[in-house]
Protein backbone atom coordinates (compact mmCIF):
# COMPACT_ATOMS: atom_id res chain seq x y z
CA UNK A 1 0.00 0.00 0.00
CA UNK A 2 2.93 2.18 -0.51
CA UNK A 3 1.31 5.59 -1.45
CA UNK A 4 -1.44 5.45 1.07
CA UNK A 5 -1.54 7.21 3.92
CA UNK A 6 -4.71 6.65 5.14
CA UNK A 7 -6.01 2.31 4.75
CA UNK A 8 -9.23 1.38 6.15
CA UNK A 9 -9.91 -3.09 5.88
CA UNK A 10 -13.36 -3.61 6.53
CA UNK A 11 -14.00 -1.59 9.30
CA UNK A 12 -17.12 -1.86 11.51
CA UNK A 13 -18.02 -0.11 14.40
CA UNK A 14 -20.77 -1.04 16.92
CA UNK A 15 -21.78 1.30 19.53
CA UNK A 16 -23.34 0.11 23.22
CA UNK A 17 -25.39 1.85 25.13
CA UNK A 18 -27.57 0.70 28.14
CA UNK A 19 -30.37 0.33 25.94
CA UNK A 20 -29.00 -1.02 23.42
CA UNK A 21 -26.07 -1.44 20.22
CA UNK A 22 -26.30 1.01 17.41
CA UNK A 23 -24.94 -0.21 14.50
CA UNK A 24 -23.05 2.38 13.01
CA UNK A 25 -20.52 1.68 10.13
CA UNK A 26 -20.36 -2.11 8.78
CA UNK A 27 -17.47 -3.36 6.73
CA UNK A 28 -16.22 0.11 5.37
CA UNK A 29 -12.96 -0.02 2.99
CA UNK A 30 -11.10 2.90 1.28
CA UNK A 31 -8.10 3.92 1.14
CA UNK A 32 -6.85 7.80 0.79
CA UNK A 33 -3.88 8.69 -1.17
CA UNK A 34 -0.95 11.16 -0.31
CA UNK A 35 -1.77 14.69 -0.36
CA UNK A 36 -5.44 13.93 -1.66
CA UNK A 37 -8.58 15.85 0.00
CA UNK A 38 -11.46 13.04 -0.09
CA UNK A 39 -14.93 13.92 0.62
CA UNK A 40 -16.93 12.44 2.31
CA UNK A 41 -21.22 12.23 2.09
CA UNK A 42 -23.62 10.28 3.46
CA UNK A 43 -27.44 11.09 5.10
CA UNK A 44 -27.48 12.12 8.69
CA UNK A 45 -26.71 9.48 10.97
CA UNK A 46 -24.96 6.92 8.61
CA UNK A 47 -21.38 6.95 10.80
CA UNK A 48 -19.53 9.90 9.04
CA UNK A 49 -18.01 11.55 12.21
CA UNK A 50 -17.81 7.83 13.43
CA UNK A 51 -15.19 7.42 10.41
CA UNK A 52 -13.21 10.60 11.83
CA UNK A 53 -13.02 9.56 15.35
CA UNK A 54 -11.80 6.14 14.22
CA UNK A 55 -9.07 8.00 12.06
CA UNK A 56 -8.04 9.95 14.89
CA UNK A 57 -8.06 7.44 17.45
CA UNK A 58 -10.67 8.58 19.58
CA UNK A 59 -12.85 5.33 19.17
CA UNK A 60 -11.57 1.48 19.32
CA UNK A 61 -13.08 -0.21 15.88
CA UNK A 62 -15.08 -3.03 16.88
CA UNK A 63 -13.45 -5.09 13.74
CA UNK A 64 -11.39 -4.36 10.70
CA UNK A 65 -8.29 -2.21 10.62
CA UNK A 66 -7.08 0.87 10.44
CA UNK A 67 -3.74 1.90 8.61
CA UNK A 68 -1.69 5.42 9.33
CA UNK A 69 1.33 6.57 7.99
CA UNK A 70 1.31 10.37 9.30
CA UNK A 71 -0.35 12.65 12.22
CA UNK A 72 -3.27 13.75 12.78
CA UNK A 73 -5.45 16.27 13.44
CA UNK A 74 -9.10 16.57 13.99
CA UNK A 75 -11.27 19.62 13.13
CA UNK A 76 -14.56 19.02 15.08
CA UNK A 77 -18.31 19.63 13.36
CA UNK A 78 -18.09 22.89 15.47
CA UNK A 79 -15.64 25.17 16.16
CA UNK A 80 -15.53 24.73 20.20
CA UNK A 81 -13.04 28.16 20.95
CA UNK A 82 -12.75 28.35 24.23
CA UNK A 83 -14.50 31.03 25.31
CA UNK A 84 -11.71 32.33 28.04
CA UNK A 85 -8.81 32.40 25.90
CA UNK A 86 -8.00 34.73 23.48
CA UNK A 87 -8.08 34.12 20.14
CA UNK A 88 -4.42 33.35 20.47
CA UNK A 89 -4.34 31.53 23.08
CA UNK A 90 -6.98 29.13 21.27
CA UNK A 91 -5.05 28.74 18.39
CA UNK A 92 -2.00 27.62 20.32
CA UNK A 93 -4.05 25.40 22.46
CA UNK A 94 -2.97 21.81 20.16
CA UNK A 95 0.88 23.12 20.55
CA UNK A 96 0.39 23.59 24.24
CA UNK A 97 -1.51 20.08 24.89
CA UNK A 98 1.66 18.46 23.10
CA UNK A 99 3.87 20.58 24.71
CA UNK A 100 5.50 21.57 21.83
CA UNK A 101 4.61 25.59 22.37
CA UNK A 102 8.52 26.82 20.60
CA UNK A 103 9.01 30.17 20.24
CA UNK A 104 9.61 29.28 16.63
CA UNK A 105 5.93 27.42 16.46
CA UNK A 106 4.06 30.47 18.21
CA UNK A 107 5.79 32.34 15.58
CA UNK A 108 4.42 30.10 12.92
CA UNK A 109 0.92 30.80 14.28
CA UNK A 110 0.88 34.21 14.72
CA UNK A 111 1.83 34.25 10.95
CA UNK A 112 -0.70 32.02 10.00
CA UNK A 113 -3.26 34.39 11.62
CA UNK A 114 -2.10 36.95 10.11
CA UNK A 115 -2.01 35.96 6.80
CA UNK A 116 -5.81 34.83 7.56
CA UNK A 117 -7.28 37.85 8.20
CA UNK A 118 -6.75 37.86 12.28
CA UNK A 119 -3.74 39.84 12.98
CA UNK A 120 -5.96 42.54 14.49
CA UNK A 121 -7.74 39.80 17.03
CA UNK A 122 -5.18 37.96 18.42
CA UNK A 123 -6.21 39.14 22.02
CA UNK A 124 -9.49 39.45 21.94
CA UNK A 125 -11.90 36.52 23.17
CA UNK A 126 -14.13 34.33 20.66
CA UNK A 127 -17.32 35.73 21.68
CA UNK A 128 -16.25 38.79 19.37
CA UNK A 129 -15.62 37.03 16.22
CA UNK A 130 -17.92 36.51 13.55
CA UNK A 131 -18.55 32.60 12.48
CA UNK A 132 -16.37 32.56 9.89
CA UNK A 133 -13.62 34.40 11.52
CA UNK A 134 -14.06 31.41 14.52
CA UNK A 135 -13.99 28.45 11.94
CA UNK A 136 -10.75 30.04 10.53
CA UNK A 137 -8.94 30.10 14.06
CA UNK A 138 -10.31 26.60 14.34
CA UNK A 139 -8.50 25.88 11.27
CA UNK A 140 -5.75 27.33 12.00
CA UNK A 141 -5.77 25.54 15.74
CA UNK A 142 -5.81 22.41 13.59
CA UNK A 143 -3.03 22.92 11.40
CA UNK A 144 -0.75 24.75 13.84
CA UNK A 145 0.40 21.05 15.36
CA UNK A 146 2.10 20.55 11.87
CA UNK A 147 -0.30 17.32 10.85
CA UNK A 148 -0.05 15.41 7.79
CA UNK A 149 -3.79 14.43 7.72
CA UNK A 150 -6.48 16.66 8.10
CA UNK A 151 -9.86 15.51 9.19
CA UNK A 152 -12.59 18.20 8.39
CA UNK A 153 -15.93 17.29 9.93
CA UNK A 154 -18.60 19.48 8.11
CA UNK A 155 -16.23 22.57 8.94
CA UNK A 156 -18.30 25.03 7.21
CA UNK A 157 -22.13 23.98 8.45
CA UNK A 158 -22.02 27.20 11.09
CA UNK A 159 -21.38 29.68 8.17
CA UNK A 160 -23.96 31.50 5.81
CA UNK A 161 -24.24 30.78 2.34
CA UNK A 162 -21.61 33.26 0.89
CA UNK A 163 -18.68 33.16 3.72
CA UNK A 164 -19.62 29.60 3.10
CA UNK A 165 -18.21 30.00 -0.33
CA UNK A 166 -15.45 32.00 0.75
CA UNK A 167 -13.87 29.85 3.33
CA UNK A 168 -14.21 26.42 1.51
CA UNK A 169 -12.08 28.29 -1.74
CA UNK A 170 -9.51 29.22 1.15
CA UNK A 171 -9.48 27.06 3.10
CA UNK A 172 -9.00 24.36 -0.34
CA UNK A 173 -6.25 26.17 -0.88
CA UNK A 174 -4.84 26.62 2.23
CA UNK A 175 -4.73 22.70 2.22
CA UNK A 176 -3.08 22.19 -1.65
CA UNK A 177 -0.85 25.07 -0.40
CA UNK A 178 0.58 23.02 2.27
CA UNK A 179 0.56 19.58 1.01
CA UNK A 180 -1.76 18.16 3.23
CA UNK A 181 -3.56 15.48 3.29
CA UNK A 182 -7.28 15.36 4.37
CA UNK A 183 -10.70 14.06 4.74
CA UNK A 184 -13.72 16.03 4.84
CA UNK A 185 -17.25 15.43 5.83
CA UNK A 186 -20.07 17.34 4.59
CA UNK A 187 -24.13 17.60 4.17
CA UNK A 188 -23.57 19.72 1.08
CA UNK A 189 -23.31 17.44 -2.77
CA UNK A 190 -22.30 20.93 -4.10
CA UNK A 191 -19.58 21.38 -1.73
CA UNK A 192 -18.01 18.11 -1.85
CA UNK A 193 -17.88 17.68 -5.92
CA UNK A 194 -16.63 21.45 -5.57
CA UNK A 195 -13.52 20.84 -3.11
CA UNK A 196 -12.72 16.77 -3.35
CA UNK A 197 -10.41 14.73 -5.62
CA UNK A 198 -12.65 11.94 -4.70
CA UNK A 199 -15.86 11.95 -2.99
CA UNK A 200 -16.85 8.55 -0.49
CA UNK A 201 -20.22 8.02 -0.94
CA UNK A 202 -22.04 5.99 2.28
CA UNK A 203 -25.28 4.34 2.48
CA UNK A 204 -27.83 4.97 5.24
CA UNK A 205 -26.91 4.01 8.90
CA UNK A 206 -25.51 1.52 9.32
CA UNK A 207 -23.27 3.18 7.16
CA UNK A 208 -21.47 1.21 3.97
CA UNK A 209 -19.38 2.62 0.97
CA UNK A 210 -21.72 2.74 -1.95
CA UNK A 211 -19.46 4.35 -4.31
CA UNK A 212 -16.31 6.33 -4.67
CA UNK A 213 -16.03 8.95 -7.26
CA UNK A 214 -13.16 10.43 -8.71
CA UNK A 215 -13.57 14.09 -9.46
CA UNK A 216 -12.35 15.23 -12.72
CA UNK A 217 -13.36 18.80 -14.30
CA UNK A 218 -11.36 20.73 -17.04
CA UNK A 219 -10.80 24.52 -16.95
CA UNK A 220 -9.06 26.44 -13.70
CA UNK A 221 -9.40 23.97 -10.41
CA UNK A 222 -10.46 25.35 -6.96
CA UNK A 223 -14.02 25.21 -5.15
CA UNK A 224 -15.54 28.53 -7.23
CA UNK A 225 -14.17 27.68 -10.84
CA UNK A 226 -14.97 24.23 -10.33
CA UNK A 227 -18.74 24.66 -9.42
CA UNK A 228 -18.73 26.67 -12.98
CA UNK A 229 -17.25 23.30 -14.42
CA UNK A 230 -19.44 21.39 -17.08
CA UNK A 231 -19.36 17.92 -15.51
CA UNK A 232 -20.21 19.39 -12.20
CA UNK A 233 -24.32 18.96 -12.98
CA UNK A 234 -23.48 14.97 -13.77
CA UNK A 235 -21.41 14.35 -10.92
CA UNK A 236 -24.57 16.38 -8.34
CA UNK A 237 -26.99 14.12 -10.37
CA UNK A 238 -25.47 10.78 -10.22
CA UNK A 239 -24.74 11.05 -6.45
CA UNK A 240 -28.03 12.94 -5.57
CA UNK A 241 -29.72 9.84 -6.82
CA UNK A 242 -27.35 7.44 -4.94
CA UNK A 243 -28.28 9.34 -1.53
CA UNK A 244 -31.83 8.23 -2.86
CA UNK A 245 -33.28 11.50 -0.89
CA UNK A 246 -37.01 11.22 0.18
CA UNK A 247 -38.22 14.07 0.99
CA UNK B 1 -13.26 46.72 19.85
CA UNK B 2 -16.64 47.88 18.12
CA UNK B 3 -16.94 49.87 21.57
CA UNK B 4 -12.86 51.04 21.11
CA UNK B 5 -14.20 52.59 17.75
CA UNK B 6 -17.49 54.18 19.48
CA UNK B 7 -15.49 55.53 22.52
CA UNK B 8 -13.43 57.55 20.42
CA UNK B 9 -16.06 59.59 17.97
CA UNK B 10 -19.33 59.88 20.58
CA UNK B 11 -22.32 60.86 19.06
CA UNK B 12 -24.95 63.25 20.87
CA UNK B 13 -27.25 60.77 20.69
CA UNK B 14 -24.42 58.61 22.68
CA UNK B 15 -23.77 60.87 25.01
CA UNK B 16 -27.05 61.62 26.08
CA UNK B 17 -27.56 57.27 26.54
CA UNK B 18 -24.10 57.43 28.58
CA UNK B 19 -25.82 60.68 31.03
CA UNK B 20 -28.98 58.91 31.07
CA UNK B 21 -27.82 55.58 32.51
CA UNK B 22 -25.12 57.28 34.59
CA UNK B 23 -27.63 59.32 36.14
CA UNK B 24 -30.12 56.42 37.01
CA UNK B 25 -26.90 54.86 38.67
CA UNK B 26 -26.86 57.78 40.73
CA UNK B 27 -30.51 57.98 42.02
CA UNK B 28 -30.19 54.24 42.92
CA UNK B 29 -26.74 54.69 45.24
CA UNK B 30 -29.00 58.00 46.80
CA UNK B 31 -31.94 55.58 47.13
CA UNK B 32 -29.93 52.91 49.06
CA UNK B 33 -28.27 56.07 51.50
CA UNK B 34 -31.42 57.49 52.41
CA UNK B 35 -32.98 53.93 53.02
CA UNK B 36 -30.39 53.46 55.24
CA UNK B 37 -30.42 56.49 57.10
CA UNK B 38 -33.93 56.16 57.72
CA UNK B 39 -34.04 53.48 58.93
CA UNK B 40 -31.14 54.31 61.62
CA UNK B 41 -32.68 57.63 62.10
CA UNK B 42 -36.28 56.14 62.62
CA UNK B 43 -35.17 53.53 65.22
CA UNK B 44 -33.34 56.37 67.06
CA UNK B 45 -36.86 58.71 66.98
CA UNK B 46 -38.40 55.37 68.18
CA UNK B 47 -36.80 54.90 71.35
CA UNK B 48 -36.33 58.77 72.40
CA UNK B 49 -39.99 58.90 71.86
CA UNK B 50 -40.70 55.71 73.79
CA UNK B 51 -42.59 54.23 70.61
CA UNK B 52 -40.19 51.23 71.24
CA UNK B 53 -38.56 49.78 74.37
CA UNK B 54 -34.90 50.71 73.92
CA UNK B 55 -34.03 48.14 76.46
CA UNK B 56 -35.45 44.91 74.19
CA UNK B 57 -34.35 46.78 70.73
CA UNK B 58 -31.83 48.72 71.85
CA UNK B 59 -30.92 52.15 69.67
CA UNK B 60 -28.14 53.19 67.46
CA UNK B 61 -27.15 56.14 69.75
CA UNK B 62 -27.01 53.42 72.62
CA UNK B 63 -25.21 51.06 70.23
CA UNK B 64 -22.28 53.66 69.39
CA UNK B 65 -21.96 53.78 72.57
CA UNK B 66 -21.55 50.23 73.70
CA UNK B 67 -19.24 50.16 70.61
CA UNK B 68 -16.57 52.48 71.81
CA UNK B 69 -17.21 50.99 75.40
CA UNK B 70 -16.23 47.63 73.97
CA UNK B 71 -13.64 48.88 71.55
CA UNK B 72 -11.60 50.94 75.12
CA UNK B 73 -12.37 47.88 77.68
CA UNK B 74 -14.13 45.04 75.97
CA UNK B 75 -11.14 43.55 73.56
CA UNK B 76 -13.78 44.42 70.85
CA UNK B 77 -11.19 43.63 68.22
CA UNK B 78 -10.03 41.05 69.62
CA UNK B 79 -13.20 39.43 69.58
CA UNK B 80 -13.20 40.73 65.96
CA UNK B 81 -10.31 39.12 65.21
CA UNK B 82 -11.12 35.74 66.58
CA UNK B 83 -14.32 35.73 64.48
CA UNK B 84 -12.69 36.37 61.34
CA UNK B 85 -9.85 34.38 61.91
CA UNK B 86 -11.88 31.15 62.26
CA UNK B 87 -14.16 32.45 59.64
CA UNK B 88 -11.19 33.06 57.21
CA UNK B 89 -9.82 29.31 57.95
CA UNK B 90 -13.16 27.44 57.91
CA UNK B 91 -14.16 29.24 54.83
CA UNK B 92 -10.50 28.44 52.93
CA UNK B 93 -10.80 25.26 54.30
CA UNK B 94 -14.23 24.32 52.88
CA UNK B 95 -13.23 25.96 49.82
CA UNK B 96 -9.84 23.69 49.29
CA UNK B 97 -10.48 20.95 50.75
CA UNK B 98 -14.16 20.71 48.88
CA UNK B 99 -12.24 21.02 45.80
CA UNK B 100 -10.13 18.52 46.19
CA UNK B 101 -12.75 16.14 47.06
CA UNK B 102 -14.65 17.13 43.72
CA UNK B 103 -11.66 16.48 41.79
CA UNK B 104 -11.22 13.26 42.78
CA UNK B 105 -14.59 12.30 42.56
CA UNK B 106 -14.68 14.01 38.88
CA UNK B 107 -11.57 11.62 38.02
CA UNK B 108 -13.33 8.14 38.75
CA UNK B 109 -16.71 8.40 38.00
CA UNK B 110 -16.49 4.99 39.95
CA UNK B 111 -15.62 6.31 43.39
CA UNK B 112 -18.34 9.18 42.17
CA UNK B 113 -21.14 6.73 42.23
CA UNK B 114 -20.42 4.78 45.03
CA UNK B 115 -19.97 7.46 47.25
CA UNK B 116 -23.45 9.13 45.89
CA UNK B 117 -25.54 8.29 48.46
CA UNK B 118 -24.03 9.18 51.48
CA UNK B 119 -22.89 12.77 49.96
CA UNK B 120 -26.44 12.96 49.77
CA UNK B 121 -27.46 11.98 53.17
CA UNK B 122 -24.59 14.06 54.61
CA UNK B 123 -26.18 16.96 52.27
CA UNK B 124 -29.64 16.88 54.01
CA UNK B 125 -28.05 16.34 57.96
CA UNK B 126 -28.34 19.80 59.60
CA UNK B 127 -24.52 20.02 60.63
CA UNK B 128 -25.47 22.15 63.83
CA UNK B 129 -26.47 18.87 65.63
CA UNK B 130 -22.86 17.80 65.10
CA UNK B 131 -21.72 20.74 67.48
CA UNK B 132 -21.97 18.85 70.70
CA UNK B 133 -19.92 15.96 68.82
CA UNK B 134 -17.12 18.17 67.75
CA UNK B 135 -16.39 19.61 71.18
CA UNK B 136 -16.48 16.17 72.84
CA UNK B 137 -14.13 15.22 69.87
CA UNK B 138 -11.61 18.16 69.42
CA UNK B 139 -12.05 20.05 72.64
CA UNK B 140 -13.91 23.01 73.97
CA UNK B 141 -11.90 25.48 71.71
CA UNK B 142 -11.11 27.26 68.25
CA UNK B 143 -10.85 23.50 66.60
CA UNK B 144 -14.21 22.96 67.34
CA UNK B 145 -15.29 25.69 65.58
CA UNK B 146 -13.60 25.72 62.57
CA UNK B 147 -14.95 22.15 62.14
CA UNK B 148 -18.23 23.48 62.50
CA UNK B 149 -17.69 26.07 59.76
CA UNK B 150 -16.10 23.05 57.87
CA UNK B 151 -18.07 21.05 58.20
CA UNK B 152 -21.43 23.20 57.30
CA UNK B 153 -19.39 24.19 53.94
CA UNK B 154 -18.19 21.53 52.74
CA UNK B 155 -20.81 19.03 51.25
CA UNK B 156 -22.31 21.80 49.63
CA UNK B 157 -19.37 23.26 47.93
CA UNK B 158 -18.06 19.14 47.19
CA UNK B 159 -21.19 19.16 45.60
CA UNK B 160 -21.57 22.05 43.38
CA UNK B 161 -17.93 22.07 42.48
CA UNK B 162 -18.66 18.67 41.44
CA UNK B 163 -21.89 19.68 39.20
CA UNK B 164 -19.97 22.13 37.59
CA UNK B 165 -17.12 19.72 36.65
CA UNK B 166 -20.17 17.67 35.01
CA UNK B 167 -21.78 20.43 32.89
CA UNK B 168 -18.49 21.16 31.40
CA UNK B 169 -19.30 20.74 27.56
CA UNK B 170 -18.27 17.04 26.55
CA UNK B 171 -17.30 18.62 22.92
CA UNK B 172 -14.95 20.87 24.57
CA UNK B 173 -12.94 17.98 26.13
CA UNK B 174 -13.15 15.98 22.80
CA UNK B 175 -11.69 18.72 21.60
CA UNK B 176 -8.43 18.44 24.12
CA UNK B 177 -8.77 14.97 23.46
CA UNK B 178 -8.31 15.25 19.45
CA UNK B 179 -5.01 16.66 20.65
CA UNK B 180 -4.16 13.87 22.88
CA UNK B 181 -4.75 15.63 26.15
CA UNK B 182 -3.90 13.74 28.99
CA UNK B 183 -6.54 13.52 31.80
CA UNK B 184 -4.38 15.81 33.87
CA UNK B 185 -4.50 18.19 30.96
CA UNK B 186 -8.30 17.85 30.71
CA UNK B 187 -9.12 18.99 34.10
CA UNK B 188 -6.21 21.83 33.90
CA UNK B 189 -6.97 23.63 30.33
CA UNK B 190 -10.81 22.64 30.20
CA UNK B 191 -12.59 21.67 33.40
CA UNK B 192 -11.14 23.84 35.52
CA UNK B 193 -11.49 26.94 33.93
CA UNK B 194 -14.78 26.51 32.73
CA UNK B 195 -16.23 26.03 36.11
CA UNK B 196 -15.15 28.72 37.22
CA UNK B 197 -18.07 30.92 37.45
CA UNK B 198 -19.87 27.98 39.33
CA UNK B 199 -17.06 27.63 41.73
CA UNK B 200 -17.35 31.62 41.95
CA UNK B 201 -20.70 31.00 43.40
CA UNK B 202 -19.78 28.15 45.09
CA UNK B 203 -17.59 30.68 46.91
CA UNK B 204 -20.03 33.15 47.48
CA UNK B 205 -22.38 30.73 49.42
CA UNK B 206 -19.58 29.28 50.98
CA UNK B 207 -18.82 32.92 52.59
CA UNK B 208 -22.66 32.47 54.11
CA UNK B 209 -22.03 29.47 55.41
CA UNK B 210 -18.84 29.61 57.34
CA UNK B 211 -20.32 32.54 58.96
CA UNK B 212 -23.14 30.61 60.02
CA UNK B 213 -20.50 27.83 61.09
CA UNK B 214 -18.52 29.92 62.76
CA UNK B 215 -21.12 31.77 65.13
CA UNK B 216 -22.93 28.49 66.07
CA UNK B 217 -19.72 27.04 67.06
CA UNK B 218 -18.82 29.95 69.19
CA UNK B 219 -22.22 30.06 70.46
CA UNK B 220 -21.52 26.50 71.78
CA UNK B 221 -17.83 26.77 72.69
CA UNK B 222 -18.90 29.90 74.44
CA UNK B 223 -15.21 31.72 74.59
CA UNK B 224 -14.42 34.26 72.32
CA UNK B 225 -15.59 35.99 69.36
CA UNK B 226 -18.42 38.03 68.45
CA UNK B 227 -21.05 34.74 68.59
CA UNK B 228 -19.79 35.01 71.99
CA UNK B 229 -20.46 38.68 72.74
CA UNK B 230 -23.71 37.58 71.30
CA UNK B 231 -25.00 34.99 73.29
CA UNK B 232 -23.13 36.54 76.16
CA UNK B 233 -24.97 39.84 75.53
CA UNK B 234 -28.37 38.04 75.87
CA UNK B 235 -27.16 35.59 78.90
CA UNK B 236 -26.73 39.67 80.35
CA UNK B 237 -29.87 40.94 79.19
CA UNK B 238 -27.57 43.62 77.52
CA UNK B 239 -29.15 43.80 74.10
CA UNK B 240 -27.12 46.80 73.01
CA UNK B 241 -24.36 44.60 73.10
CA UNK B 242 -26.11 42.08 71.10
CA UNK B 243 -27.17 44.14 68.62
CA UNK B 244 -23.91 46.04 68.09
CA UNK B 245 -21.92 42.98 67.52
CA UNK B 246 -24.72 41.64 65.07
CA UNK B 247 -24.38 44.78 63.20
CA UNK B 248 -20.28 44.57 63.15
CA UNK B 249 -21.20 40.81 61.72
CA UNK B 250 -23.22 42.04 58.99
CA UNK B 251 -20.56 44.52 58.31
CA UNK B 252 -17.68 42.26 58.46
CA UNK B 253 -19.99 39.38 55.90
CA UNK B 254 -20.73 41.91 53.73
CA UNK B 255 -16.92 43.26 53.24
CA UNK B 256 -16.05 39.76 52.66
CA UNK B 257 -19.19 39.17 49.96
CA UNK B 258 -17.70 42.55 48.41
CA UNK B 259 -14.24 41.03 48.09
CA UNK B 260 -15.17 37.78 46.90
CA UNK B 261 -17.37 39.75 44.05
CA UNK B 262 -14.02 41.30 42.72
CA UNK B 263 -12.02 38.12 42.46
CA UNK B 264 -15.25 36.85 40.29
CA UNK B 265 -14.82 40.09 38.51
CA UNK B 266 -11.17 39.44 38.12
CA UNK B 267 -11.79 36.07 36.98
CA UNK B 268 -14.37 36.22 34.76
CA UNK B 269 -13.46 39.29 32.31
CA UNK B 270 -13.57 37.24 29.08
CA UNK B 271 -16.98 36.81 29.55
CA UNK B 272 -17.50 41.33 30.10
CA UNK B 273 -15.65 42.12 26.74
N1 LIG C 1 -21.42 7.93 21.60
C1 LIG C 1 -22.42 7.30 20.96
N2 LIG C 1 -23.16 6.36 21.60
C2 LIG C 1 -24.17 5.72 20.98
N3 LIG C 1 -24.52 5.91 19.70
C3 LIG C 1 -23.83 6.83 18.99
C4 LIG C 1 -22.75 7.56 19.59
N4 LIG C 1 -22.25 8.39 18.66
C5 LIG C 1 -22.97 8.20 17.55
N5 LIG C 1 -23.92 7.24 17.73
C6 LIG C 1 -24.87 6.75 16.73
O1 LIG C 1 -24.14 6.26 15.63
C7 LIG C 1 -24.70 6.67 14.40
C8 LIG C 1 -23.66 7.40 13.56
O2 LIG C 1 -23.29 8.59 14.22
P1 LIG C 1 -22.37 9.68 13.53
O3 LIG C 1 -22.26 10.83 14.48
O4 LIG C 1 -21.12 9.05 13.09
O5 LIG C 1 -23.24 10.10 12.27
P2 LIG C 1 -22.98 11.25 11.20
O6 LIG C 1 -23.03 10.62 9.87
O7 LIG C 1 -21.78 12.03 11.54
O8 LIG C 1 -24.28 12.14 11.40
P3 LIG C 1 -24.48 13.70 11.12
O9 LIG C 1 -24.48 13.86 9.66
O10 LIG C 1 -25.81 13.99 11.72
O11 LIG C 1 -23.36 14.41 11.80
C9 LIG C 1 -25.89 7.54 14.74
O12 LIG C 1 -27.06 6.78 14.55
C10 LIG C 1 -25.72 7.88 16.19
O13 LIG C 1 -26.97 7.90 16.84
MG1 LIG D 1 -21.45 14.05 12.18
Amino acid sequence: MDDFIISMKNVSMNYHTVDGETKAIDGVTFDVNQGELLGIVGPSGCGKSTILSLIAGLLKPSSGEIFLDGKVSYMLQKDYLLAWRTILQNALLGLEIQKKLTAENKKNVINMLMKYGLGDFLNHYPNQLSGGMRQRVALIRTLAVGPDILLLDEPFSALDYQTRLAIADEVWKIIKQEEKTALFVTHDISEAISMSDRILVLSKRPGRVIKIHKIITSGEQGPLNRRKAPEFRDYFNEIWKELDVHV
Amino acid sequence: MYEAELSKNISKEHEEYLKKVRQINISIRISQIIILIAFFGLWEIAGDLKWIDPFILSQPSRMWSTFIQLFRTGNLIYHIYVTMYETIIGFLLGTVLGTVIAVILWWSDYICRVLDPYLVVLNSLPKTALGPIFIVWMGNGQAAIITMALAISLIVTIISVLNGFKEVDDDEIKLLKTFGASRYQILQKVVFPSSIPTMVSALKINIGLSWVGVITGEFLVSKAGLGFLIVYGGQIFKLDMVMTSVLILSILAALMYIGVSYLEKYFLRWKLS
